[in-house]
């Protein structure tokens, strides 16, 4: 029970965590550099002898199969897969922000017959697995001519993430003093005005947490759009990296590279909204 | 001067049952402050919150300068209220949360402008026109929300305790400075407080609430000297008024009050102005004493037979704490000049021309 012992003991369990989140990150970084020759050798080198940056220029360029080594990529392909997650992530988002705001004002201040039950149902399909209704999604999709759209895929993430979205501003809103926006009322607001021009501002701190979740979500989907997209007019990013799986060789720098360059963008949001998003998962925001 | 509150048996009832407000009846007249005082949970703030169109009414009919509101939502009633937690909008600076108001009122911006310069200057908020609400102090923040109330210019004020987030010195200083803006508006206000020296200080009139029942309105030496009830008598004044159960006698028509080993004899003046005390000879009634009507005993006419239990002093004065043999203590206020030590046995004369009975059923003042 020395103090020395349990500090050591926490420092060593932090540094699992930090091995174990980081640890795959540094490996692709180090494959991203290397070629597939240094990939491949045995012993493995950790850290590339001469680093080279070609994996990226054949992703982002294109190959030709010769030189891929089993992995094919054409240029603009990738690029256009980051574009398609990018509009998904950004779209998505700001439908359900406006959406959840809007559920969860409704729900945590105002009394209406069936609030209670309905919040109820909104907040219970959070703990219903995708995969339950996939089926039933796709043959939907299908029949509504929305697969391979963009659309689509913002209509089933709205639907998706709303209600979890609805469920965290909710608790903000229920903790939120009632007396500004009353203040609003007397100030010569209507309800709405009141809304917009008070209450919204003042949960602009979690609403910037709820984004930031909502963003890594949609950017970090995979089993939806890998049903839903076939071709590159919405396939997103997280689907297009399997396509530099070969079928017989795959080119681990390239593979790596694209798992890199879909990193960078959550990760920066991540980094910026890291307070908030914390706070916000804590219970306090 | 202009502008009244009315409130014409006006009731309230929660979903749950409980009635808050029970058949409440007042008028604030032409530039009054009238303060509606009373403990937690008395009701005072929902009537507050019916006046400013926050809480539906169940009943009854609120006007505000004779216009019917009652069915008005709050943005139509022409009120500014001054909130307990100050209630400013976080996100706007001092001026933006003072202008708000005039802005969803579209004036124009060089009035608002003027106006907001006008309120600051009043309020000594000049200098702060451009912080925002979490860059101020308690005592700032109290002014920001006056300021953004008196901007309106509107047909009545509506306050619920404004100060009670404050300093004990900074609550005096803004009792003052919220009478003085009060009187240059001279809009009507209805000012909540729990807090009985507020009301008594601040309000042209008081009305005393308990359990949502208005128990007495009239200027603070009314309600001070002559209480209605029980209730009222040991509400208002601090320390409270003694409340003694005790019991009425009359000899040849000499009426006297007695308690532990205490018996008073009551001036015919006293009854003279208390016809009804003859009739409650025999039966037990609640004898009310001021603390400040004691007096050492060589100075009165009354004296009543107590043990000293505890002396507080205040410097100015003494708080006294006895027993006069009735279970409940008693609380004296003597000028420092007495010399009391605790456990001492001792007389203590009490001003008979102020004392109060009450029915010790009913509680109402005899």
């Amino acid at each position: 029970m020395t103090s020395i012992g349990w500090r050591i003991a926490k420092f060593l369990a932090v540094l699992v965590i930090v091995v174990w989140s980081l640890g795959p990150i540094a490996i692709g970084v180090t494959t991203s550099i290397s070629t597939q020759r240094e990939v491949n050798d045995i012993p493995t080198r950790w850290v590339p002898a001469h680093p080279t940056l070609n994996a990226y220029r054949d992703l982002l360029q294109g190959t030709s199969n010769q030189r891929a080594g089993g992995t094919v990529t054409e240029a603009g392909t990738f690029s256009r897969s980051l574009w398609n997650s990018t509009v998904l992530a950004i779209v998505s988002t700001a439908v359900i922000l406006v959406v959840s705001t809007m559920a969860a004002y409704a729900f945590g201040r105002l009394r209406f017959r069936f609030g209670g039950a309905l919040f109820a149902v909104l907040v219970g399909t959070i703990v219903i697995p995708i995969f339950v209704v996939v089926i039933a999604l796709f043959k939907l999709m299908a029949d509504a001519h929305l697969i391979d759209t963009k659309r689509g895929l913002v209509m089933v993430f709205v639907a998706t993430l709303t209600p979890l979205a609805t469920w965290l501003l909710y608790t903000q809103v229920r903790e939120m003093p009632t007396e500004p926006e009353e203040a609003a009322l007397i100030d010569g607001c209507r309800r709405w005005q009141a809304f917009v021009r008070v209450v919204v501002p003042q949960m602009s701190s979690g609403i910037a947490a709820v984004a930031a979740i909502l963003v890594l979500s949609v950017w970090g989907e995979f089993l939806i759009p890998l049903l839903l997209t076939s071709t590159l007019t919405a396939k997103p990013v997280t689907v297009q990296i399997t396509e530099y799986v070969g079928k017989y060789v795959t080119n681990y720098p390239i593979l790596a590279a694209a798992g890199v360059l879909a990193l960078i963008p959550p990760a920066l949001l991540a980094l910026i909204l890291n307070k908030r998003i914390t706070g916000m998962l804590a219970g306090s925001s | 001067m202009s502008g009244t509150i009315s409130l014409e048996s006006v009731s309230k009832q929660f979903p749950g049952g409980v009635l808050a407000v029970d058949d409440l009846s007042l008028e604030v007249e032409p530039g009054e402050f009238l303060v509606l005082v009373g403990p937690s949970g008395c009701g005072k703030t929902t009537a507050l919150r019916m006046v400013a169109g926050l809480e539906p009414v169940t009943s009854g009919e609120i006007r505000i300068n004779d216009r019917l509101v009652t069915r008005l939502p709050p943005r139509e009633r022409d009120i500014a209220m001054v909130f307990q937690n100050y209630a400013l909008y976080a996100h706007m600076s001092v001026r933006g949360n003072m202008g708000f108001g005039l802005k969803m009122a579209r004036l124009p911006r060089q009035e608002i402008r003027s106006r907001v310069d006008g309120a600051a200057e009043m309020l000594g908020l000049t200098d702060l026109l451009d912080r925002k609400p979490r860059q101020l102090s308690g005592g700032q923040r109290q002014r920001v929300a006056m300021g953004r109330a008196i901007v309106r210019e509107p047909a009545a004020f509506l306050m619920d305790e404004p100060l009670s987030n404050l300093d004990a010195k900074l609550r005096v200083e803004m009792r003052g400075e919220i009478i003085r803006v009060q009187r240059r508006i001279a809009a009507p206000a209805l000012y909540v407080t729990h807090d009985q020296t507020e009301a008594m200080t601040m309000g042209d009139r008081v009305a005393i609430l308990r359990d949502g029942v208005l128990q007495q309105l009239g200027t603070p030496d009314d309600v001070y000297d002559s209480p209605v009830n029980v209730f009222v008598a040991g509400f208002i004044g601090s320390p409270a008024m003694n409340l003694i159960p005790a019991t009425l006698s009359s000899e040849a028509g000499d009426v006297a009050v007695s308690f532990g080993t205490t018996r008073l004899s009551v001036p015919a003046r006293v009854l003279e102005r208390r016809p009804r005390l003859a009739e409650f000879a025999g039966r037990p009634v609640t004898l009310g004493v001021r603390p400040e009507d004691f007096a050492p005993a060589e100075r009165g006419d009354g004296l009543a037979n107590v043990t000293v239990d505890r002396v507080e002093s205040l410097g100015s004065e003494l708080v006294v704490y006895l027993d006069g043999g009735v279970g409940e203590p008693l609380t004296a206020r003597l000028a420092r000049q007495a010399t009391l030590e605790p456990g001492q046995q001792t007389q203590l004369a009490i001003d008979l021309n102020r004392l109060y009975f009450f029915d010790a059923e009913s509680g109402e003042a005899i």
